[in-house]
Order: structure tokens, then C-alpha cells, then sequence
């Protein structure tokens, strides 16, 4: 009987141990990226990162990648969102179980691990290339072709949260709306959303944190711009895009706003992500 | 095929639903196998029987809420006041306004105490301020809960304890003035102090309302129904006056089940 007991505390020890370890690899790396990029683009975080602009190369600043990052992220959330939601809303609760709804259930979830770069070429071959044929043949990449990009990034991740999130709320509480004889579209729009209110926003900026570090996408359609645009019809710089570019670059000073730039952007995702984990927990509050 | 004697218990009060001939299937499945029953109105009819016998089913047939699960189909003919409603012809809207359900958890809506209750009205009624607080306070009343919550009717009913959300659903239901009541185990999910007050409410509200109660539990069928049917294998085997079936039951089945021989 002693024997059978010692066994188990060992064998729980062991689990125990051998999931800590793995628990502190993974928090390890994390905390020694975040560290990495502290450490290397201190130097470089200074006024002039979002005063200037990047013409002025290694004296200036990234204050028209980080304008045209909002921008472009704006557009491609916009225009992800409302599609998103809505499609999550009929995969859950018009189309949940039939065919029609898993098959188009299965597909999204292929959208949503497709490599980004594809997305890129996808909306240079759509939108930047026809464009050009009703400018002159000049080169038409825009900060909205970009953010069609990264909406197309953004979609399904927002179509499978809401879809997730609705299919959470209990089937009692549709039953329980209708049995008042109220119809399935009301029960949606007043009862099942705002019941999944939290998590479908929650999924938004989780799609916002997820396309704000996006580079491949915006190689081929927002381009870059070394000067302040404000149009999302002209190029446009963005963080990513700025980074990749001065990483590249042999110079040191470049390096260090490459740097400061990734901290910028980190210090973006960390931002959305404590904004989703409050509007969560102060929602499971009121439940209570 | 019919049993008429089966079918109507000795109550001398007009029938409110008329139950003939009526079958149910979640796809293959045979649930309901062909029930007779009258249930008088404004009078509380318990539905007893094990997990599984079907009265549950039969109870959501009433509402017709089963409608919106695909492959689950009723057959035969449910008259309430002279009219078949499971006619497709029938506007189900209209029938859920007249038949109201309680189910066996509270389901409160992610909205204010008072917004709850007057949710069904707004959509069915078009009434002014003062008639919908009316309305709402009157149907709080009805289900003994507007002292508890009268000076929080602005906070979200999901902080209510369960009792409480129980009492918000029936009166959520009730506030729309509906002629039949269908509480579905409304207490399984509640301490015995809730199912107390529950069961007073229901005492209550049967002069108002026909009321229908699905329960596993026999001792609340025989403190609050007139009338007890007991099912079995998605068949009635007995339907009778509650002091009948808990006293001299007719059948050896269900004084098998009352004794707790099985079920």
C-alpha cells in the first residue's frame, strides 16, 4: 500500500517538475526577446523617433511608419470586422451543422494558417495591378491595398472567434428567447452577441495585435514611403515594413531604430493584449 | 386506438389543450408513441415519469420549441382553443406568446432586471413608458420577486442568486399574459428554500394560468398538481387526479414507479 503511494507522489513529482521546466523554456525565450529588443533599441528611443520622419535616414525619426502602420491597420480591421462578425454570426447560428456550414467552417480554418505573403500577392494580382492599368501604367501601390491585405489576414481569425464565441453561449438561452416568440434575428442581434459581446471583441483585437506585426503583406502593396502620407491612396511606410528595410541596412543607427521600431510595435500588441484580458475579466465580473 | 377513458382524467373543467393521436421523432428515434391527453385549464398538471420517458419532449412539443432543431418532427393533432397547433399554418411567434416556458436552468438575459422582463412585451406590444413599467412591476409581483429586486431593477439579473433568476424567468414568461405556463423541472436546479417559494408561486399563479409541470420529482407532483400523468417508454401509461395516482394508481406500472420498485 506504501509502496503504491511513494509511486504516485514520485510519478506526480516527476510530472510536475518536467512541466515547469517546459513552462520556463517557453517563458524564457519570451522574456529574452522582449529583453533583446529593450536592450537594443534604448539607444534609439528618443523624441526624435516620433518627431521625424525616415527620410532623414539615420537623424530621423519613424513618425511616418508608425502614421502609416495606424492607418493601414485601421483599414484592415475595418474592413475585417463587420465582414467577420457577420459571417461568424451565420456560421453559428444560421448554418451551424449543415454541410454548407462546415464545409465553409473547414475552409476558413485553412485561411487562416495560409502564409501571409500569399495574401500580398493575392491582393497585388487583384487590386495593384489592375490599378496601374487606369493610372497610366504608373506603379500604384497604396496603403488600402495594404490594408485589404492585412483585412484578409485579419477575417478569419475574427469569423472564427465570433463563430467560436456564439457557440459558447448556452442553447438554453436561444430557447429561452424564443419561447417569448421572439424571432431568430432579434435573439441574435439583442441576445447572443451582446452575450458574446466581450469575447467577439476580445477576437478583434486579437486580429488587430496579429496583423499590426505582419511585414510580408505589406511588401508588395503598401510598398513604403520615406515621407508622410496620410492618403490611403498613396504608398505608405510601416513599422514591419521600415524594420525589415533597416535591418537590412549596414548601418549601426539604422539598426537601432530597426530596433526601436520592433519595440514600438511589441509595446502596440502588449498594449491590445492587457485591453482584451480587462474587457474580459471586468465582464466575468458582472457575471458573478 | 384511442382510450378515451385513459385520456381524460375525471375533471369536470373544460379542457385548455387537446391532446390526440400525438407521435414525436428526433430523426429515428420514436419519442412519443401516439398520446391521448385533455389538460383543464387553470389547473396544474404534473408530468412524471424516469429520465428518458419522453415528458420533457412532450412538454416542448407544446411550445412547438423543438421546431428549431432540424430532423425532430411532431405528428397528430394538439388543439388549444379549438385550433391545431401543429397546423403550419399556425404562427409560431403566436403560439409562443400565448404558451410561455420555464426551463430547468435559469436562463437569464445578459441585460438588466428590468429589461428582462419587459423584453417579450416590447416586441409583442406596442405600449408606452409608464404601461411597460406597469407591466413589468406587476409581473414581478405575480412571481413574488419585486421586493427582493425593486430597488435594482437597473442591475444586470445576472447577479441574482439562482432562485431569484428562476422567479425572473417565470416572470419574464407571465408578463406577456400568456394563457399557458410550461415549467420544464423548474426547481432541479434550485436548494430547497427556492424550491419552496417555486412551488407557492405555482400554487399562486394556477388561477391565472394552465400551468404544465415536467418533474422527476414525485413528492412536488403530489404537493402542487391536480392532475399527475405518468409516462413511460414515450407512452401515457396513466393520467388521473394527483391524489388517485399517488393513493390507488390503476395501473401496476406506475404504482411500481410511485413505490420506487423502478425508474
Amino acid at each position: 500500500m506504501n509502496a503504491l503511494y511513494l509511486r504516485r507522489r514520485l510519478a506526480n513529482a516527476l510530472a510536475m517538475l518536467l512541466s515547469a521546466m517546459a513552462t520556463v523554456v517557453g517563458l524564457a525565450f519570451l522574456i529574452w526577446i522582449l529583453w533583446e529588443i529593450l536592450r537594443q533599441g534604448i539607444s534609439a528611443l528618443d523624441l526624435k523617433l516620433f518627431t521625424r520622419i525616415t527620410a532623414y535616414g539615420e537623424d530621423g525619426g519613424l513618425l511616418n511608419s508608425m502614421v502609416g502602420s495606424l492607418v493601414i491597420n485601421f483599414v484592415g480591421i475595418g474592413l475585417a470586422t463587420p465582414i467577420g462578425v457577420l459571417a461568424g454570426t451565420w456560421l453559428a447560428e444560421y448554418a451551424n451543422r449543415t454541410r454548407l456550414g462546415e464545409s465553409i467552417r473547414f475552409l476558413n480554418d485553412i485561411l487562416l494558417s495560409a502564409p501571409s505573403i500569399v495574401m500580398g500577392l493575392f491582393v497585388y494580382t487583384i487590386i495593384v495591378l489592375p490599378s496601374a492599368a487606369l493610372t497610366d501604367g504608373s506603379t500604384t501601390f497604396s496603403g488600402f491595398a495594404g490594408g485589404v491585405a492585412l483585412a484578409l489576414i485579419a477575417l478569419p481569425v475574427i469569423v472564427r472567434t465570433t463563430d467560436e464565441m456564439l457557440r459558447l453561449v448556452p442553447s438554453t438561452l436561444r430557447e429561452a428567447a424564443l419561447s417569448l416568440g421572439v424571432p431568430q434575428w432579434k435573439l441574435t442581434v439583442q441576445i447572443l452577441i451582446r452575450s458574446a459581446r466581450s469575447g467577439i471583441i476580445t477576437g478583434v483585437l486579437l486580429a488587430l495585435a496579429r496583423i499590426s506585426g505582419e511585414t510580408a503583406p505589406l511588401l508588395f502593396t503598401a510598398f513604403g514611403n520615406n515621407y508622410m502620407a496620410f492618403n490611403p491612396m498613396d504608398k505608405m511606410s510601416s513599422l514591419p515594413q521600415i524594420i525589415y528595410q533597416y535591418a537590412n541596412d549596414p548601418g549601426e543607427a539604422m539598426h537601432a531604430l530597426a530596433w526601436a521600431g520592433a519595440f514600438v510595435i511589441t509595446m502596440f500588441v502588449l498594449l491590445l493584449s492587457l485591453l482584451s484580458r480587462l474587457i474580459l475579466s471586468r465582464n466575468k465580473v458582472s457575471h458573478d | 386506438m384511442t382510450d378515451s377513458a385513459l385520456a381524460t382524467p375525471p375533471s369536470t373543467v373544460a379542457p385548455k389543450i387537446t391532446v390526440r393521436d400525438l407521435h414525436f421523432h428526433y430523426g429515428d428515434f420514436h419519442a412519443i408513441k401516439g398520446i391521448d391527453m385533455d389538460i383543464p385549464a387553470k389547473q396544474v398538471t404534473a408530468i412524471i415519469g424516469p429520465s428518458g420517458c419522453g415528458k420533457s419532449t412532450l412538454l416542448r412539443i407544446f411550445n412547438q420549441i423543438y421546431a428549431i432543431y432540424p430532423k425532430q418532427f411532431a405528428t397528430g393533432v394538439i388543439e388549444m382553443d379549438g385550433q391545431n397547433i401543429l397546423d403550419p399554418r399556425y404562427s409560431m411567434n403566436r403560439l409562443r406568446s400565448k404558451v410561455g416556458m420555464v426551463f430547468q436552468k435559469p436562463v437569464p438575459f445578459p441585460m438588466t432586471i428590468f429589461e428582462n422582463v419587459a423584453y417579450g412585451i416590447r416586441h409583442h406590444e406596442k405600449l408606452s413608458r409608464k404601461e411597460i413599467e406597469a407591466r413589468v412591476e406587476r409581473a414581478l409581483r405575480s412571481a413574488a420577486l419585486w421586493d427582493e429586486v425593486k430597488d435594482k431593477l437597473r442591475k444586470s439579473a445576472l447577479g441574482l442568486s439562482g432562485g431569484q433568476q428562476q422567479r425572473l424567468c417565470i416572470a419574464r414568461a407571465i408578463a406577456l399574459k400568456p394563457e399557458v405556463l410550461l415549467l420544464d423541472e423548474p426547481t432541479s436546479a434550485l436548494d430547497p428554500i427556492a424550491t419552496s417559494r417555486i412551488e407557492q408561486l405555482v400554487e399562486e399563479l394556477k388561477s391565472q394560468f394552465t400551468i404544465v409541470m415536467v418533474t422527476h420529482n414525485m413528492q412536488q407532483a403530489a404537493r402542487v398538481s391536480d392532475q399527475t400523468a405518468f409516462m413511460y417508454l414515450g407512452e401515457l401509461i396513466e393520467f388521473d387526479q394527483t391524489e388517485k395516482i399517488f393513493t390507488k394508481p390503476g395501473k401496476k406500472q406506475t404504482e411500481d414507479y410511485i413505490t420506487g420498485r423502478f425508474g
